[in-house]
């Protein structure tokens, strides 16, 4: 016999018991959840209303609904990535690289795929400025300036780590070991260029070996100097220099000044000597026609001639000189001749009565003479 | 049982189990596999794998060329000379079982047993060569040797390959670089002296060589001139021989009676006089005896 038997309006179970109180089962979970369910549906108004179906479980699909669709914005939003016409885009789907974005507004699966933005146009800047030891055990200090760009986005992004410290570590270890290859006077002189490239060659070579993805556009030494401690005997090698040249110049002046007055000089004695010679020959040949001038009057009247210039010059003599006319013949007579007095009583006068051209002349060879002498007295002490 | 709830347990049990059995290692990145604590699968690359929830665990490691910068050291070269080195080393992880048995993981106690490692081979290395030797050209060839030599520790004890030893740096300790820098400053000063000592040198030439034309200038104007005197003096006295010549006597007469004239011209002369000479001829009587 089965418990509940049709016809029987009584429920009874096995037991015995009646059931009362209609179609319940396990107190209500069911109910409980149905309840709360349609207050939020209540609350949200229509829009989760559209899956709503008649039964109580599709209660629950109007909060999924709302869900489903924030969650499907957020993808959205996700899902869309912006890559800047200096960037590029590393893609990376779960972990793994898949591809490498190029700018503009590009698609990606949200949540599986990660982008790394890497800026590759930017030129970036490295400096260095370190005391270093050359080839021949010197010492310089140099100031380095590296510029660099991001070549390969995917290698800058994923095969280094830091790139761009490993670049700052290079440029050192490159700068160093150019530096040390080369003596001190080319670095400071004209081997700069070759040096700055030699650098960036050699860094390049290092960032390529890293993997770095970067390529190196420029090195450029700055500055390249004795170091600090040193440098006031490195300037007064440049000041020797221009002491060198200072003496050397200083020595042409004195040569450009001495040379010219001598040839002045000696152009002046030519000129005197002319000048004496012409003069001498003046006189001789002035003189001498006097002389024959007088000799043509003396042979046409010779005593009396002689006798005239005699005693014109005898009586000149003794009306100029004091005179003391003694006549008494010989024998040992002592006589006194005051001869002091005679002379002291009288101004003593040196008259030239003649003033003929030749003695003026003569006076005039006098002075020329007495300045030569004088000239060549102060010349001759001079030349050594 | 209602079936939402079992669903949403179910839900979250499979995302649990989910989340415990899938994982994503990065390009960057590479795992191995460890079941209680045992490697059980390693190399693992990029991407998404899976695994044992709870029982199995996973461990990531940097896969990327990574830099390992230690602090500068002293090493002695040959000549008892020191050197100051910075070096860094760019290495990265070939083994990962051999790099997590020997350092569980950990990058601290990777970077000191690389570090030891690599000064022991750079100091071998330095104490070999000389100074001049490490700091120039050679270095290439040393950094080469050096980076082979570890490798093959490297690789055998931990699992690293070490791709490049690179010096930053070669200093030399503050004694030393006095030194060095008294001996370039006393270059310096001797290229000075030099110069200056050369510019003189060359001035003094210069004078010496002015002095010199001077001389010879004014000597040869002076011969010159005394020729030309010589010259003038020589036409005059001929000039003189040729008019005085005609009549010898009558010159020798007229010329001296113009120097009695001039030797007695002032009253100091004192004559004293017999009136015997012709002068005083008419003195005594008025006709001639």
């Amino acid at each position: 016999m089965a418990w509940n038997e049709p016809g029987n309006q009584n429920g009874k179970d096995p037991w015995g018991n009646n059931n009362r109180g209609g179609n319940q089962g396990p107190p209500d979970l069911d109910q409980a959840i149905k309840q709360v369910l349609d207050k939020l549906n209540g609350m949200f108004g229509g829009g989760g209303n559209k899956d709503n179906g008649g039964s109580s479980s599709q209660g629950s699909g109007g909060v999924f609904g709302i869900v489903a669709i924030l969650l499907i914005l957020f993808l959205a939003w996700k899902s869309v990535y912006t890559i800047d016409e200096q960037q590029r885009g590393v893609v990376l789907q779960l972990g793994k690289y898949s591809r490498t974005l190029e700018p503009g507004l590009r698609i990606v699966i949200p949540l599986i795929e990660k982008v790394i933005p890497v800026n590759v146009t930017n030129v970036r800047n490295a400096e260095l400025k370190e005391e270093m030891l050359t080839q021949d055990e010197n010492v310089v200090e140099i100031d380095l300036n590296v510029q660099y760009t991001v070549r390969d986005p995917v290698s800058f992004a994923l095969r280094v780590e830091e790139p761009e410290r490993s670049l700052q570590h290079a440029a050192e270890s490159a700068l160093r070991h150019e530096v040390g290859s080369t003596d001190l006077n080319p670095i400071m002189t004209d081997g700069r260029a070759v040096l700055a490239e030699n650098t960036r060659l050699r860094l390049q070579d290092y960032m390529d070996r890293y993997e770095t993805g970067i390529n190196v556009s420029v090195v450029n030494i700055k500055e390249a100097r004795a170091p600090a401690a040193v440098q006031a005997a490195f300037d007064d090698v440049q000041k020797a220099n221009l002491d060198k040249e200072r003496f050397i110049n200083e020595a042409e002046a004195y040569a450009n000044t001495v040379i010219p007055e001598a040839r002045g000089k000696a152009q002046r004695m030519l000129e005197e000597a002319n000048a004496y010679k012409d003069q001498v020959i003046a006189k001789a040949q002035g003189e001498a026609e006097r002389f024959e001038k007088l000799l043509v009057e003396y042979d046409k009247a010779p005593k009396v001639t002689r006798e005239r210039l005699y005693l014109d010059a005898i009586s000149e003599v003794y009306a100029n000189s004091s005179k003391v006319l003694v006549d008494v013949e010989g024998g040992n007579n002592m006589m006194y001749i005051p001869l002091d007095k005679i002379v002291s009583a009288q101004p003593s006068t040196q008259t030239r009565n003649e003033s003929e051209d030749y003695d003026i002349s003569d006076l005039t060879d006098r002075v020329i003479n007495e300045i030569r002498n004088r000239n060549s007295r102060s010349s001759s002490r001079e030349v050594r | 049982m209602s079936k939402s709830i079992i669903s949403l347990v179910a839900l979250l049990v499979v995302i649990a189990l989910l989340a415990s059995s899938l994982y994503v290692v990065d390009e960057r990145q590479v795992a191995i596999k460890l079941q209680f604590g045992e490697i059980v699968e390693s190399d693992i690359g990029p991407g998404i794998h899976f695994k044992m929830p709870f029982v199995q665990n996973v461990r990531k490691f940097d896969q990327r060329i990574l830099t390992l910068d230690s602090r500068p050291e002293r090493f002695l070269t040959v000549g008892k000379k020191f050197v100051i080195v910075d070096s860094f080393i760019k290495w990265r992880i070939e083994d990962v079982k051999a790099y997590y048995k020997a350092t569980a993981g950990n990058r601290w106690q990777a970077t000191t047993l690389l570090s030891n490692s690599t000064n022991k081979g750079l100091r071998d290395e330095f104490a070999a060569r000389s100074l001049t030797e490490v700091v120039s050209g050679e270095r290439d060839e040393l950094m080469r040797e050096i980076t082979e030599k570890l490798n093959v520790i490297t690789l055998r004890d931990f699992g690293v390959r070490v791709l490049d030893v690179r010096v930053k740096g070669i200093d030399l300790p503050e004694d030393l670089s006095k030194n060095v820098y008294r001996r370039m400053s006393t270059e310096r000063e001797r290229e000075a002296r030099e110069t200056r000592s050369q510019g003189k040198e060359i001035a003094e030439g210069i004078k010496a060589d002015a002095d010199r034309e001077r001389t010879v200038i004014e000597a040869n104007a002076y011969r010159d001139s005394e020729k030309i005197r010589g010259e003038g003096d020589a036409i005059a006295a001929s000039t003189y021989a040729s008019a005085f010549n005609k009549n010898p006597e009558f010159y020798s007469f007229t010329r001296s009676l113009q120097a009695y004239k001039d030797s007695f011209n002032g009253k100091e002369d004192v004559l004293l006089l017999k009136p015997d000479s012709d002068f005083f001829r008419y003195m005594k009587e008025a006709t001639q005896n």
